[in-house]
């Protein structure tokens, strides 16, 4: 019933030319994740994907953040000095481009942390965040504990006044929304990865092949996708 | 456990799967003189007209917006090629054939900007449509045959357009069954659903194909 | 707990579940609308709202009788036709209330019931929701569970706006209300950089 690695190894014709083909593709594309851009890409890509929050790219973001400056004034030079109309909207899509991905990615953290202010700010989680998302977490943080304290806590017997918790008797924080790291989620493997076990209680192996699609659950490849082994897509 | 109702936090939308096709290399030939350009993702030219350069697609389809050049099809999207991959996505119902990662996005924005450079638009056009359709009825049957707990499914070669098309469903098919075939909840056997061959299912990995 | 907030299974423990009291209970008469004075005697059915009855039920105050939407009849239906069950008007939440009272009420037949079910009916959500035109929805969709419901729209979301992406105009404009307006005259190419 269960069959495996299907197509892995089939003898199709004109599976060579193909093969020929993508190899090409993977060159250009091992060429290209040299750029920040494509970092960032990749960087976006996980971090829209992952349903909690990764460690902060802080060296890419700045490395970006400069690029980007330094080409807006190279596009404002472009400008004051009459250059070609086409170069400079060229230059233009370019930063538009690079603008998006970087406003994306910030944008997609500040999502998730608005989410899962309270579990972030009580966790490891904490340690993924950038100065200024820590900072933008505990204005979170303070706003919703004020805003609730106000409107709902303060009039609420004693022992039913915690954010965190239902009441009193809670033996843990059961009212602090977290991330579902069970949830599925398509990934592909820059590498080989070879065997790997799946779930906790062991006898669930998966191959993952390079460059081979799989969706699987994200709790069980959380630490490939920290260490950068896999990418999810 | 009635989770599902959370909608999933923003995946990727299809102008965004778009937007990532969009730096996939593509040969343009120019008919403009024109120098390199050092951009953010990367430097491209000198451009010389009638002289092939690499360019990100989204760069071709800008200058090629503004007749400065003309854009040179990728080799898989020819009809010879494409006949043949269609030909083999129906002889082989277990598996997808290799075509480029975006072939969908790319195929549509050469389709709608670059229709003059594309030898056949009209046959190309109709057979990206068939191989679509063919993979796409392939994705249908293997969702069709999940019918338990399945730790992993492994798309050999499915597009990431396709991707996003399936991902919100699969996803949470993938987690109903997760939840509704845990052995916490389906342990006691007997009873209606014996007939279904529950241990068979617990394999380490499932190919989304048909059988 | 991470389901807290979550609206579907708050309203899903709202769900009425036919309870017996084991004890009399004084002062609650409200719960039983057949109750002529303000206590319920032992061995009233009543029903409960399933947070309550779940609470009571810990405290060995109620049993707590199988839902109709688990009953023989409705597995002899499901068996017959799943797909053409209507599920929704027996319990909008029938898969999640499934999961919370199998333990409750002690019958570990719910468990594959709930398996065989959604197993059964997946495959006419999944072909429905892939092929079927629109105009076929209002009538299947009012038989889907709240879960089965959250499916079929999951794919016919995705569809249909891939197909809006397949025929909508170029993306690329919308970098414009980002961009920043630009109105620069002809000149010699500049040394790039």
């Amino acid at each position: 019933m269960v069959s495996t690695a299907a197509g892995a190894t089939s003898s199709g014709a004109g599976l060579e030319g193909e093969e020929g083909e993508s190899i090409w593709g993977e060159d250009d594309a091992s060429i290209a994740e040299t750029t920040d851009v494509e970092l960032l890409k990749r960087a976006w890509r996980n971090e829209k994907a992952a349903p909690e929050i990764l460690l902060f790219e802080a060296g890419l973001v700045q490395r970006a953040r400069e690029q980007i400056q330094l080409l807006e004034e190279t596009v404002e030079d472009f400008v004051e000095n009459g250059t070609d109309d086409l170069i400079v909207s060229l230059y233009q899509m370019d930063l538009d481009r690079s603008l998006f991905l970087l406003r994306s990615y910030l944008r997609v953290r500040l999502q998730k942390i608005e989410k899962y202010m309270f579990h972030i700010s009580r966790t490891d989680l904490w340690n993924r965040l950038s100065e200024q998302e820590k900072k933008f977490s505990k204005r979170c943080v303070n706003a919703m504990e004020k805003h609730l304290e106000q409107s709902v806590l303060s009039r609420l017997p004693y022992g039913y006044q915690s954010i965190l918790k239902q009441s009193i008797s809670s033996e843990e924080d059961d009212m602090v929304p977290e991330p579902k790291l069970d949830t599925f989620v398509f990934c592909k493997s820059k590498g080989a990865v070879g065997a790997f076990q799946l779930d906790d209680v062991g006898d669930e192996i998966v191959d993952l092949v390079s460059d081979d699609l799989y969706v699987l659950r994200y709790k069980s490849i959380k630490g490939l996708v920290e260490g950068g082994r896999i990418d999810l897509v | 456990m009635a989770g599902q109702s959370d909608p999933h936090l923003p995946m990727f939308t299809a102008p965004e799967v778009e937007f990532l096709a969009e730096d996939e290399i593509v040969e343009i030939i120019p008919n403009v003189r024109m120098g390199a350009l050092h951009m953010i993702c990367g430097d491209f030219g000198p451009f010389l007209p009638q002289i092939a350069v690499k360019v990100p697609l989204w760069l071709a389809v800008a200058m090629k917006k503004r007749g400065k050049c003309a854009i040179r099809p990728p080799g898989w999207l020819s009809v010879d090629n494409l006949t043949q991959v269609l030909e083999a996505e129906r002889e082989s119902p277990r598996e997808f054939q290799a075509l480029p990662f975006h072939y969908v996005e790319i195929s549509r924005l050469l389709f709608d900007h670059a229709r003059d450079d594309i030898p056949d638009i009209y046959m190309v056009r109709s057979l990206i449509e068939d191989i679509k359709g063919v993979r796409f009825h392939k994705v249908e049957t293997g969702l069709e045959t999940i019918s338990g707990r399945t730790h992993a499914v492994k798309l050999k070669n499915l597009s990431a357009m396709e991707v996003n098309i399936v991902r919100p469903f699969l996803v949470r098919t993938l987690q109903a069954f997760y939840k509704h075939d845990s052995p916490q909840i389906v342990q006691p056997q007997g009873s209606l659903n014996s007939k279904r061959p529950q241990a068979a299912d617990r394999g380490p990995r499932r190919d989304l194909r048909p059988r | 707990m991470a389901n807290y907030y979550n609206i579907d299974d708050i309203l899903m423990e709202e769900e009425p579940i036919t309870s017996i009291f084991q004890v009399r209970a004084n002062g609650v008469g409200l719960l039983d609308p057949g109750s002529e004075s303000n206590c319920v005697e032992a061995g009233a059915k009543v029903d409960l709202p399933l947070w309550l009855a779940h609470e009571l039920h810990l405290r060995q105050a109620v049993a707590i009788g199988v839902p109709p939407c688990f009953s023989q009849r409705t597995r002899k239906e499901v068996q017959a036709d799943a797909a053409c069950v209507d599920l929704r008007s027996r319990c909008p939440y029938f898969y999640e209330l499934g999961c919370k009272i199998f333990p409750l009420v002690g019958d570990k037949s719910i468990g594959p019931f709930l398996l065989y079910t959604f197993t059964s009916r997946y495959k006419e959500i999944l072909s429905k929701s892939h092929s079927a035109p629109v105009s076929t929805s209002p009538k299947y969709l009012p038989r889907l569970t709240q879960e089965e419901t959250q499916l079929f729209k999951a794919a016919q979301w995705s569809i249909a706006s891939f197909r809006k992406w397949r025929v909508g105009g170029s993306r690329l404009e919308k970098a414009s209300i980002l961009g920043r307006k630009r109105k620069p005259a002809a000149a010699q190419l500049p040394p790039a950089g």
